[in-house]
């Protein structure tokens, strides 16, 4: 065991140290009534983000996939229960895929899943009052249901508007959930959600739900999406983590299955999309340069007197048409200098003595932990000179 | 009290991102998270003085320095970090370092 006492000794500390900590904090969430669940999902998620950092190596994998099967397999079961409460027709089991949002809205959408077999329940009776289908459909905030539409399948559609004035329309089937964007300019909304069920209904078996949050679909509206297809696989793209991309894998599989069928339905999405117009707005993260909207232009207006100064300067930075200048002055060109990790390098410990001699400065640190160049190292012990 | 002063690392942070998560999703109340990180601050200063066992040895130029509320904040320019196994340099480092013996030793202020 000579060899691993040179290996890295974090990913043990770590790991030891977040065993400790969950373990500990058990009491603690059983005393607040919290589902173990809940300590699971938590322990997920920091070593999720820990891998994610890249700042450890080798790190707990073997786990996380362990419990991401786990999760995935008590999600499919939920979806089992829902389609036995709910619907006569049989379906095959593979094609119960659901694409997790990313993980923050893990909760949440489970809970629609579940609630979705009493919502429907419901709907064959009347209609619900708004607030009542936003709470048991636990919409994001500032989502509201605007219209129940009731298909010639008999699926009811819900008709939801976000604040940013996007409407989407969740089709509640089976066990799917399928959120379609409308990109309409708010005009009559029945005869294009039966145009677009059309294909649907044409025999083809449902064999993929996705989920997509409406952020999403808004972030890829805002590159002009041209077909649903598009957009699903916009909203795919953009979701981190191993859960996403395994559980994309077998819809992937699922459509395979389905593709001969999928392809009218890609179509007729698209014919219905050209229609399209202004893409709602929200917060943008892969830059400016498409289609200006109206916020667009209002913050570009904002920005203009800053505009003809700084153009002026850089004249060069090409390629960023209606670019607000916020970016065009911001480069200094240390950072081009600077490593390729914009980490700021950090050593958090503590002192046993630190001595100063004129201007020789000499440091005696213990227990550390130090990120440097983007990865983390720990010491014991630090002993250093500089100079000032 | 442990210091909380490892709250701002990788480990810290990710753990810090991860409760609020769950808070925004109200499946933990923040009073909850809190007393975990409290937990973690425990676990982090244990873990780190017993199960760690390394030197590291570093030199550069002192740009600043800080001494406040006993807590030194140091930036530091064109620094070598050296161990045993492997060096690593870095243009610019901050270490902030909070006082290794007032813990231990809050019953012996005798200085």
């Amino acid at each position: 065991m000579a060899s691993s006492a040179n290996s890295n000794p974090v990913p043990k500390l770590y790991k030891s140290v977040i065993e400790d900590v969950i373990n500990e904090v058990r009491e603690l969430f059983l005393d607040e009534g919290v589902d173990e669940q809940v300590l699971l999902e938590l322990k997920t998620l920091w070593e999720n983000k820990l891998l994610q950092s890249k700042a450890v190596e080798g790190f707990h994998t073997e786990e996380q996939a362990a419990l991401q099967a786990a999760q995935q397999q008590q999600q499919q079961q939920q979806q089992v229960q829902q389609v036995q409460q709910v619907q006569q027709v049989t379906q095959p089991a593979q094609a119960q895929q659901v694409i997790l949002p990313p993980q923050q809205q893990q909760a949440p959408q489970q809970q629609v899943i579940v609630q979705d077999s009493k919502i429907l329940q419901h709907m064959s009776a009347t209609g619900m009052s708004a607030a009542a289908t936003a709470a048991t459909l636990a919409l994001p905030t500032g989502v509201t249901p605007y219209q129940q539409l009731i298909t010639s399948q008999g699926q009811i559609l819900q008709v939801v508007r976000a604040p940013n004035g996007a409407q989407y329309i969740i089709q509640q089937p089976q066990q799917q959930i399928l959120l379609q964007q409308q990109m309409q300019p708010g005009g009559v909304q029945a005869p294009v959600i039966q145009q677009v069920l059309a294909p649907l209904q044409g025999g083809l078996p449902q064999q993929t739900g996705v989920i997509i949050q409406p952020q999403q679909i808004v972030l890829a509206s805002g590159n002009k999406v041209q077909g649903s297809t598009q957009v699903m696989q916009a909203a795919m793209a953009q979701q981190p983590g191993q859960a996403a991309t395994a559980q994309v894998q077998q819809v992937q599989q699922a459509q395979g299955a389905a593709a001969p069928q999928a392809q009218p339905q890609q179509q007729a999405q698209a014919q219905a999309q050209p229609q399209a117009q202004q893409p709602p707005m929200m917060l943008q993260v892969d830059g400016a340069g498409d289609t200006s909207s109206e916020e667009d232009e209002d913050e570009e207006e904002e920005y203009d007197e800053d505009d003809e100064e700084e153009k002026d300067k850089d004249g060069g930075e090409d390629g960023q048409v209606e670019e607000e200048p916020l970016n065009s002055g911001d480069d200094v060109s240390d950072e081009e200098d600077q490593e390729l990790f914009d980490t700021e390098n950090v050593v958090v410990c503590q002192y046993d003595k630190i001595h100063r001699s004129k201007n020789k400065w000499k440091f005696h640190l213990k227990d550390g932990i130090m990120n440097l160049n983007g990865r983390d190292y720990v010491f014991s012990k630090a002993i250093g000179d500089a100079e000032w | 009290m442990a210091y909380q002063l490892y709250r701002n690392t990788t480990l810290g942070n990710s753990l810090q991102e991860s409760l609020d998560e769950l808070i925004q999703t109200q499946q933990i109340t923040p009073q909850l998270a809190l007393q975990v990180l409290l937990q973690f601050d425990k676990a982090i200063n244990t873990a780190l003085a017993s199960r760690v066992r390394n030197r590291v040895n570093f030199r550069g130029s002192l740009n600043t320095y800080r001494f406040c509320d006993n807590v030194w904040t140091f930036v530091l320019n064109d620094v070598e970090f050296r161990e045993v196994t492997d060096l690593v340099k870095v243009d610019k480092v901050k270490i902030v370092a909070c006082d290794g013996k007032s813990e231990s030793t809050q019953n012996k202020m005798d200085k």
